[in-house]
């Protein structure tokens, strides 16, 4: 046959509507049934539940705790059904749920838990939380009833049981013959069929004690790029995203999701963005009208506005009201270019630009990691811009995850930005991790050093009854307050987005969690 | 021509330890300690003495010499190593995922063919016209946007608005079919101005005169007589084009969520994973390589004055 160009043209065109038709017949044939399909920005990984590795929404499908971090700061039965905290703090006793099995069938009782705890309870690799750097021993009293000892009374003890690792439960059938960790089973709702890069399946437990999902599957769709994920949703592709650890959605796209019709949940989480003052390698930061100009240079509510669409709440306090022991709240400082100027000229510094003290300049660096806080960059980018306006040369250095996780900790930083751990690590995961100058918080660094005044209020916290604990919290907070020891800048919002054939969603309660308990699918 | 393919071979083997020896220095050098990132992974709050006792035991205070030659030594018997952040070994990894990159630009090259020669011809066929400025608009169009623009226009047009294909994925053809346009269309613009010009030229010289001449159509013309002729300019462009799309994967992959040998080489840079980083960076530089070798074993076919030259060497 002589080929010309009519010949190709129309060959072309026969190509095109096949492969135009094609994706038409390939979604006809699909169709999500009765499968809930969730945005992942990586894949599950190693869900261990007493390894530190995979993603902490995946193990809260298949592994539970004793009891579940509620809203508030409560804590709800989840595998115990009862607790006591007897001796001071010193002992806690479980009453353990009857009836509940593991996905492979084995039973959940006192032996199953202890071959648990036994398994991270006292290690070294745990030291970080309080019930295990003080674990005494423990005590099976019966099949259903278990005693914890400790060495001292446990600040956050509830809290750390009810943590997603390693206080999770895994099957003691689910491990080699040495003891190592071989498949993803626990108590919970979903059991994982499989998982690949691409992203993991989940078949509702049957078996399951609580109330079971109204849907028989669960996919976990890997999509690490956030504008792919914000188009899945649009077209349907996946049914839920968000979560800041899961699939984070930012301001911006939360926004553009509700002006295309798409449900967005937008909550007060319960972390917060502050800013860390570093004295000690900029001596300029000592001085308490200088930290004060700072804290008044500069508009919080407008970049909330610009930066986060006005989702991301300004904040005085470094905890949001949802947290625990968060204190009485502080008016969000406005800006005042005049009030700052002024303070800073009591201060000494002088001189119109750049303002000058005995021939230093004043300023400052700003360390900032996108990869920690996304936004972070242009945070820093409006301070400067403001900073400016008052006499304070702000430079802005920013780093990489690795390189944050050196420069910290070692305080090679005049201004940084940390972020508040979050429920159900607080308020005292905050307080100790981020503010007592004796803690190794490792790589995280602290929020601020002040051994002479700071550390005895955080240990009097610590050490408080229940009776005395709010007004110790109160005094940490006061001192953070009036001595401008740091910035809070915003209140981290928790921000999901769901498709219309998702109804009855609510936020969870830590960002832990995968909320998909109480959700139907409407087609 | 063995000769002289023999004599690529080579220079290719050399070139490969060249380009590996740089990027390994520029990889280990890239600021961020890994170690510090592994031992988060231990345990949530790794102390000082954790993450330099990880130091040690990945051997990370070795001179970079030293490094490099373990990991030159091992990658010689076929061990790529292991991933700092999973444990696992590179090797099986980037095997599982090395259809997935070779699929898209596989895909991406021959969309990019079939763009290119129909837009070419297009404009060859009606120098002049309307026609020939449209693909003249859509060659500039298609050069001037960055694939994650295209990217993100194809999957707002097609699948957030019309629904006609899905929006990530690698199951079924549809899910190809928008990361093959993405990644297609930039070399697609390229080339069709290959086949336009290198058509115009060849229609310019006197064998298509005397074609002409003899009562040959223009379209005749140009199949059978002027398309050989730029076959050579062709296939060394979309050799170079090759390159471009395999490293244009690292921005379609993601955007797609397609798990390939790109996706991986992104993880393993956010995490300082640089035995995957360097892994990953193995396999582009040895697929430059054979795709250069590619198009020159292609020019010597397509160009009897170089196969002449093959055959004398």
């Amino acid at each position: 046959m002589q080929t010309n160009r009519r010949t190709l043209l129309k060959g072309m065109a026969g190509m095109t509507a096949i492969l135009a038709t094609n994706p038409i017949i390939a979604l006809a044939q699909e169709g999500a049934g009765g499968v809930l399909r969730v945005a992942a920005a990586k894949p599950a990984g190693d869900l261990n539940p007493h390894a530190f590795k995979g993603l902490w929404a995946v193990q809260d499908l298949i592994f539970e705790p004793l009891l579940r971090y509620e809203h508030g700061g409560r804590f709800s039965p989840a595998l115990a059904t009862e607790w006591q905290v007897e001796d001071g703090g010193r002992l806690l006793r479980f009453k353990l749920r009857q009836n509940v099995k593991f996905h492979d069938g084995a039973p959940w009782n006192a032996e199953a838990m202890i071959w648990n705890l036994d398994r991270w309870i006292g290690k070294d690799s745990t030291a970080w939380m309080n019930a295990s750097r003080l674990f005494a021993g423990h005590k099976v009293i019966d099949d259903y009833t278990v005693e914890i000892t400790f060495k001292e009374p446990v600040l956050g003890l509830l809290n750390e049981f009810s943590y997603v690792r390693p206080s999770r439960f895994l099957s003691p059938k689910s491990v080699d013959a040495a003891g190592n960790y071989q498949k993803p089973i626990g108590t919970g709702a979903w059991m994982e069929e499989q998982a690949t890069n691409d992203g993991s399946e989940f078949e509702r437990f049957d078996d399951y004690w609580g109330d079971k999902p109204g849907y028989k599957h669960l996919e976990l769709m890997v999509l690490p790029d956030s504008r792919g994920r914000m188009a899945a949703i649009r077209a349907g592709d996946i049914d839920l995203t968000g979560g800041e650890f899961l699939a984070p959605i930012k301001a911006t796209e939360a926004v553009t999701l509700q002006a295309a019709g798409v449900p967005v949940v937008v909550e007060q989480g319960t972390s917060t963005i502050v800013a860390g003052l570093n004295p000690d390698r900029n001596p300029a930061l000592k001085d308490l009208k200088v930290r004060q100009a700072i804290n008044i240079g500069f508009d919080r509510n407008a970049i909330s506005q610009v930066l986060y669409k006005g989702l991301a709440q300004p904040a005085a306090n470094i905890f949001p009201e949802t947290v625990h022991l968060s204190g009485k709240r502080f008016p969000v400082p406005a800006r005042d270019p005049e009030a700052a100027r002024k303070l800073l000229d009591e201060a000494g510094w002088v001189g119109d630009g750049v303002r000058e003290k005995d021939g230093q300049t004043l300023s400052i660096e700003i360390v900032v990691s996108e990869e920690q806080i996304a936004g972070s960059r242009s945070l820093a980018e409006v301070m400067q811009a403001q900073l400016g306006e008052i006499g304070i040369d702000v430079k802005i250095r920013s780093v990489d995850h690795a390189s944050r996780h050196s420069d910290i900790p070692a305080r090679h930083f005049d201004i940084a930005l940390f972020t508040t751990f979050g429920a159900p690590y607080e308020p005292f995961g905050t307080i100790i991790g981020l503010l007592l100058s004796t803690y190794d918080n490792g790589v995280d660094g602290k929020l601020v050093i002040d051994p002479e005044h700071l550390d005895p209020l955080v240990n009097a916290a610590a050490s408080a009854s229940e009776d005395t604990v709010e007004q110790a919290t109160q005094a940490i907070h006061d001192y953070l307050h009036d001595q401008v020891s740091c910035l809070p800048l915003f209140y981290v919002p928790s921000i999901w987005a769901h498709t219309n054939r998702v109804s009855g969603f609510k936020a969870p309660s830590t960002e832990y969690d995968l909320p998909y308990k109480g959700l139907a699918l409407n087609f | 021509m063995r000769t002289l393919i023999s004599i690529r071979l080579r220079n290719a083997a050399v070139l490969l330890v060249l380009a590996t020896m740089l990027c390994f220095t520029l990889v280990v050098s890239a600021p961020g300690n890994v170690a510090v990132l592994i031992a988060e992974l231990r345990s949530p709050k790794a102390t000082f003495e954790q993450i330099r006792a990880v130091e040690e035991e990945l051997g990370l205070n070795d001179p970079l010499v030293v490094r490099y030659g373990n990991w030159l030594g091992s990658a010689l018997k076929g061990d790529l190593g292991v991933s700092y952040k999973t444990g696992e070994s590179i090797g099986p990894a980037l095997a599982g995922r090395l259809h997935v990159t070779g699929i898209l630009v596989a895909g991406g090259a021959i969309f990019a063919m079939i763009l290119s020669f129909t837009l070419g011809f297009i404009g060859a066929l009606m120098p002049g016209s309307i026609g020939d400025a449209t693909t003249r608009i859509i060659a500039l169009l298609g050069a001037s946007m960055p694939s994650f623009f295209v990217g993100a226009l194809l999957i707002y047009g097609l699948a957030v608005e019309l629904r006609l294909l899905p929006t990530f994925g690698s199951a079924g053809l549809s899910s190809w079919i928008m990361p093959w346009m993405t990644i297609g269309l930039l070399p697609a613009a390229v080339l069709s101005r290959v086949v336009r010009v290198g058509l115009e030229e060849a229609m310019a010289r006197p064998f298509a005169l005397t074609a002409s001449a003899k009562g040959l159509s223009r379209g005749r013309i140009i199949f059978r007589h002027a398309l050989p002729n730029i076959a050579p300019t062709y296939i060394n462009a979309l050799g170079a084009q090759g390159g471009a799309m395999v490293v244009g994967a690292v921005v379609v992959e993601p955007l797609f969520a397609l798990k390939g040998v790109a996706d991986l080489f992104l993880q393993g840079v956010l995490f300082r994973d640089f035995m995957v980083v360097q892994a990953c960076l193995l396999v582009f530089l040895t697929s430059f390589i054979i795709l250069n070798l590619l198009v020159d074993i292609g020019m010597m076919f397509s160009d009897p004055k170089l196969r002449r030259q093959g055959a004398n060497a």
